[in-house]
């Protein structure tokens, strides 16, 4: 064991020297300079706040004057500029225009004007956010706060399902709670803000359940709101949230989220296609800094995979005594040594903790496992760069997207850049919330490095095949033959069990994927509105699902490990449904974050989580519906797959199309 | 040293080799020549390791081929030897000793030795800058870093200078009186025939003949004795004496030159020339080369001709080998097969 250690570790020494070997000195010199330079100025400018972080800065032009009280408040503001009065034009020179509209009584009364423009409006909400924290910031400036925040306070005990914010979730669980605040916040009616006749309403509750009509009128009797974004009535919690997607809208059925509670009062309520979410900007810009490098580093590291493969450079070391382990292993430890190093490094320089390093590791295994399949597959660097560019963009995607909704939604957790931007945030966050985020893809990266092992030997290694076909054979060379008259003959019942069984951990294995795949999908789609993103999500997953279960079985078929039968083609399609079965239960992890609270969710991930509440009978017969919808549509696909690839094709299409329908009749069924 | 019994490597549908069988002792060359595709790379791959068989028994100094240890007894030359060409011959060798496992001072004595003995100088150049045979070399070093016991060569000659090619056929020379065990392929029947005991010939992936060079040219090769005269014998002559003699006679020089197959048609090439009032100046033997036998195995098969039947011939005294086996050839290998 330490022997091998060792040598693991002198290809990783060796590899070290290689890839600083490859790169110019000058140019390698050049390039850090720079990076230290833009890096530099940077963190500079982040430091002082000037650069980057400001992109609203000086957006509105208000004329305002000197004098006047609102002033100081369009002054502080650092998307208004104060224009003068005298000479604005309404439009032109300035977009809004605070006129003094003199006394009345004791109050000081003004009068403002937009332009008619959407630009007009946009700015008359920063003038009223502008001046609602600069009245907050004088009250902030009393000496007596009590006065200054008379505060009362109502408690209320709910569970704790995730570190984010009471009410971050959607759905029926938390209607209750909705409709509660809601109704507080409706009784009193006070829309603390519904006097303010700005043509942008917004209605008053404090802890969801309150909503925002675009343009629509507010009206404080009852906590409802009209306007053209639909009406919502805050009394109509939790049982609706479980309708269909236009109910949901229409009762008000999503408990919070507490969403652009801004000083204004502009609790929001909708899916994220109707909202504006708080982006964490700052938090989210610096966790993005840590993916920045990953894409020089796969850079280097396809390049070394591939320059193993080409001229066929790497033979001689297929016949040291390394086995193909050792090498990868070998190669990958820089890599992954930098990476960490680099990670730490940001951590270091952004604020983050530990947290931020566990968090961003995985992802760095994720795009090397990534980029190591991808090298092993492609034919010539130019097909690398693709398979890199591919790879970025993908991870980089699966990453960023759903940590834009760190504040908002469990479906945040998806992306491990969500930790970090927690940690960032200064936010606790538990340990299922860590192993929700890091696990899939720390799971997923073991896997690919996997399938790229499987044709890590000379036969596969140096072939020159289209990439489709690398990764047919990389899923083939992972079965046992079955049902071959050459290989089956003489086998005991218990080889033959084993054959299949191989076939199901191959499935079993692409559940990791799955899971991603499809956790990405609600992390995409759970910007849409519900109506579009919940059939899209439905046909999507079983789509994800019946290529995961079956596209193994075709590489099975092309490649002769089995038998081109009826018979062999319904035994592994069982065996793979089988194993997918029984590795989806696993996702169950899901339930952990409070993922399936959310609508989308529960679309994706229902079978395995809110079973409570029916009949044991229909608890069994859901638990095992999966098993035969699994077995029939995968063997659909299986019996195509043992014909040709337009066959396989089509039944993959069929397979797709039956399981849909079934996540159709499951989502009615909770619903 | 070296036992193969019935290895068969099929790539789908394509049999690279079919039923091969041969032993290989220790301390002997053994040499595997053929056609190209005829699957002599998949068979010294297999023996390396490299490739797992379909099917048969491989063992290689005691173990099985893809037992890792036999690894350690084996020195392999791939057919193409690029080498990572940012380091230096001495970097390179060293890295491979590491990785078996070999002292630093033993590595440095072994690898100081086969450079010197392969007269490769510039042993701290970077290895892109140095000629193919210099890396070629470099190569062979490399194969030679754990002290194998069994050396498997792909075309150790191969594209190099004839300077060069002499440098590496002595080497391999050398490397039998150290006691190696060494299987080498070579296009180049002479290679083959300067350095094997004993060679194998493979055609359309199945071994048509083995044993030692000897025993192959006496089975299918043909002695010709070119007998000079001063006249043109007289061929009628020539014909009453040896019944269906085909004696082709040229011109050469002042003289002329009848080859024929038998001493018995010396003699009658000696009495016509009589007849013709001239006589017999000089007559000369001519062995057959590996490379008329080659011909004369390999040129008359048709393809197909040892699929799934046929007689492989033997020139040894092992018996003949009798190929098996359904598969089939396609006219094209797929890649990675030979």
């Amino acid at each position: 064991m330490i022997d091998r250690l060792r040598r693991i570790l002198r290809v990783a020494r060796w590899e070290t020297v290689r890839a600083g070997g490859g790169v110019d000195r000058r140019t390698l010199l050049a390039a850090l300079a720079l990076l230290l330079v833009a890096g530099g100025v940077l963190g500079g400018g982040l430091a002082a706040g000037v650069v980057g972080l400001d992109v609203d800065r000086d957006v509105y032009r208000v004329a305002v004057d000197g004098d006047s009280p609102y002033a100081d408040a369009v002054e502080e503001a650092p998307a208004l500029t104060p224009v003068p009065v005298d000479g604005a034009v309404l439009g032109e020179t300035a977009d809004l225009v605070v006129f003094d509209g003199g006394q009345s009584g004791t109050v000081e009364t003004v009068a403002v004007r937009a332009s008619d423009t959407r630009k007009g409006e946009a700015a008359a909400a920063e003038f009223r956010e502008a001046v609602e924290a600069h009245n907050e910031r004088l009250m902030a400036a009393e000496e007596n706060r009590t006065a200054a925040f008379p505060v009362t306070v109502t408690l209320q005990y709910v569970g704790r399902t995730s570190g984010l914010d009471d009410g971050s979730t959607l759905g029926g669980s938390d209607g209750g709670d909705g409709s509660e605040s809601d109704g507080s916040g409706s009784d009193d009616g006070s829309g603390n803000n519904g006097s303010e006749s700005d043509g942008s309403g917004s209605g008053g509750g404090s802890d969801g359940g309150s909503t925002e009509g675009d343009g629509g009128s507010t009206e404080g009797d009852g906590g409802s709101t009209e306007g053209d974004g639909g009406s919502t009535e805050g009394d109509s919690g939790g049982p609706s949230g479980d309708d269909a997607a236009s109910e949901d809208e229409d009762d008000g059925g999503f408990a919070v989220p507490s969403v652009g509670g801004g000083t204004f009062g502009a609790d929001t309520v909708g899916s994220p296609g109707s909202i504006s979410p708080p982006f964490p900007f700052v938090s989210l810009l610096l966790a993005f800094v840590f993916l920045v490098p990953m894409n020089f580093l796969i850079q280097a590291y396809g390049s070394s995979v591939l320059d193993e493969r080409t001229n066929r450079r790497g033979e001689p070391l297929l016949v040291t005594p390394l086995s193909p382990v050792d090498i990868v292993a070998g190669k990958t430890l820089p890599y992954v040594a930098v990476a960490a190093l680099v990670t730490t490094l940001i951590a270091v320089a952004v604020g983050g903790g530990a947290l931020s390093v566990i968090a961003v590791l995985p992802v760095a295994l994720t795009f090397l496992a990534a980029t190591f399949v991808g090298a092993m597959f492609a034919r010539s660097f130019k097909e690398l760069t693709f398979v890199t560019v591919g790879v970025s963009v993908l991870l980089t995607t699966y990453a960023f997207v759903p940590a834009i909704f760190t504040n908002v939604t469990p479906v945040a957790l998806v992306s491990p850049l969500t930790l970090v931007v927690f940690d960032l945030q200064g936010e606790a966050v538990g340990v299922g919330e860590v192993l929700f985020s890091t696990g899939p893809m720390t799971i997923g990266a073991a896997l690919l490095f996997g399938l790229g092992l499987g044709v890590y030997r000379e036969e596969d290694m140096f072939a020159q095949k289209p990439v489709g076909r690398k990764f047919l054979d990389a899923l083939a060379v992972r079965l046992r033959s079955v049902g071959n008259a050459g290989s089956d003959s003489g086998r005991s019942r218990r080889e033959r069990l084993r054959a299949l069984a191989s076939v199901a951990v191959l499935t079993a294995c692409t559940i990791p994927f799955v899971f991603v795949a499809e956790l990405l999908a609600v992390a995409l789609l759970f910007a849409l509105p519900v109506t579009v993103s919940i059939p899209v999500l439905l046909v999507t997953i079983a789509f994800i699902e019946e290529l995961a279960k079956s596209v193994h079985l075709y590489a099975g078929f092309e490649r002769g490990a089995f038998a081109r039968t009826d018979r062999v083609a319904v035994a592994v399609g069982s065996a793979s449904a089988v194993g997918f079965f029984l590795a989806e239960k696993a996702t169950a992890v899901v339930q952990a974050v409070g993922l399936t609270e959310l609508y989308v969710g529960r679309a994706a991930f229902g079978s395995v989580a809110g079973l409570e509440g029916l009949p044991p009978l229909a608890i069994a017969g859901l638990f095992f519906a999966p098993l035969l919808l699994h077995g029939f549509a995968t063997t659909v696909a299986a019996v195509g797959a043992s014909r040709s690839r337009t066959y396989y094709v089509l039944t993959l299409a069929l397979a797709t199309l039956i399981h849909a329908a079934y996540n159709f009749g499951v989502v009615r069924l909770y619903a | 040293m070296i036992e193969v019994e019935g290895l068969r490597k099929t790539y789908g549908e394509f049999a690279a080799v079919v039923d091969s069988t041969f032993s290989v002792e220790a301390g002997e060359v053994f040499g595997i020549v053929g056609p190209n595709g005829a699957g002599k790379t998949t068979t010294l791959k297999v023996l390396a390791g490299l490739v797992d068989p379909t099917d048969g028994e491989v063992e290689v100094a005691g173990f099985a081929s893809d037992d890792p240890e036999m690894r350690r007894q084996l020195g392999f030359l791939p057919e193409e030897s690029p080498l990572y060409e940012e380091m230096t011959p001495l970097s390179y060798l060293r890295f491979f000793a590491d990785l078996y496992d070999v002292p630093r001072e033993a590595a440095n004595e072994r690898i100081e030795t086969a450079l010197d003995r392969l007269e490769l100088d510039h042993r701290e150049r970077r290895l892109g800058d140095m000629s193919k045979g210099m890396k070629r070399k470099v190569a062979i070093a490399r194969s030679l870093v754990n002290d194998p016991d069994v050396l498997v060569y792909d075309e150790p000659a191969s594209g190099l200078d004839p300077v060069t090619t002499n440098s590496v056929l002595e080497f391999t020379r050398e490397l039998r009186e150290t006691g190696k065990t060494v299987v080498f392929s070579a296009h180049n029947l002479y290679h083959v025939e300067s350095v094997c005991d004993r060679v194998a010939v493979m055609n359309e992936g199945r071994i048509v003949a083995r044993g030692s060079v000897d025993g192959i040219r006496e089975r299918h090769g043909e002695t010709t004795y070119r007998v000079f005269t001063d006249v043109a014998p007289d061929t009628d002559r020539l014909a009453e004496v040896v019944e269906g003699l085909d004696a082709a006679t040229e011109e050469v020089g002042d003289r002329f030159r009848t080859t024929v197959p038998t001493m018995d048609a010396v003699e009658a090439v000696r009495e016509a020339a009589a007849a013709a009032g001239g006589e017999v100046v000089d007559i000369r033997t001519r062995e057959p080369s590996l490379e008329d036998v080659f011909l004369d195995i390999v040129g008359r098969q048709m393809p197909g001709r040892y699929t799934g039947g046929g007689a492989a011939v033997d020139g040894s005294d092992d018996g003949d080998a009798e190929p098996s086996g359904d598969a089939t050839r396609a006219t094209e290998p797929p890649e990675g097969a030979e």
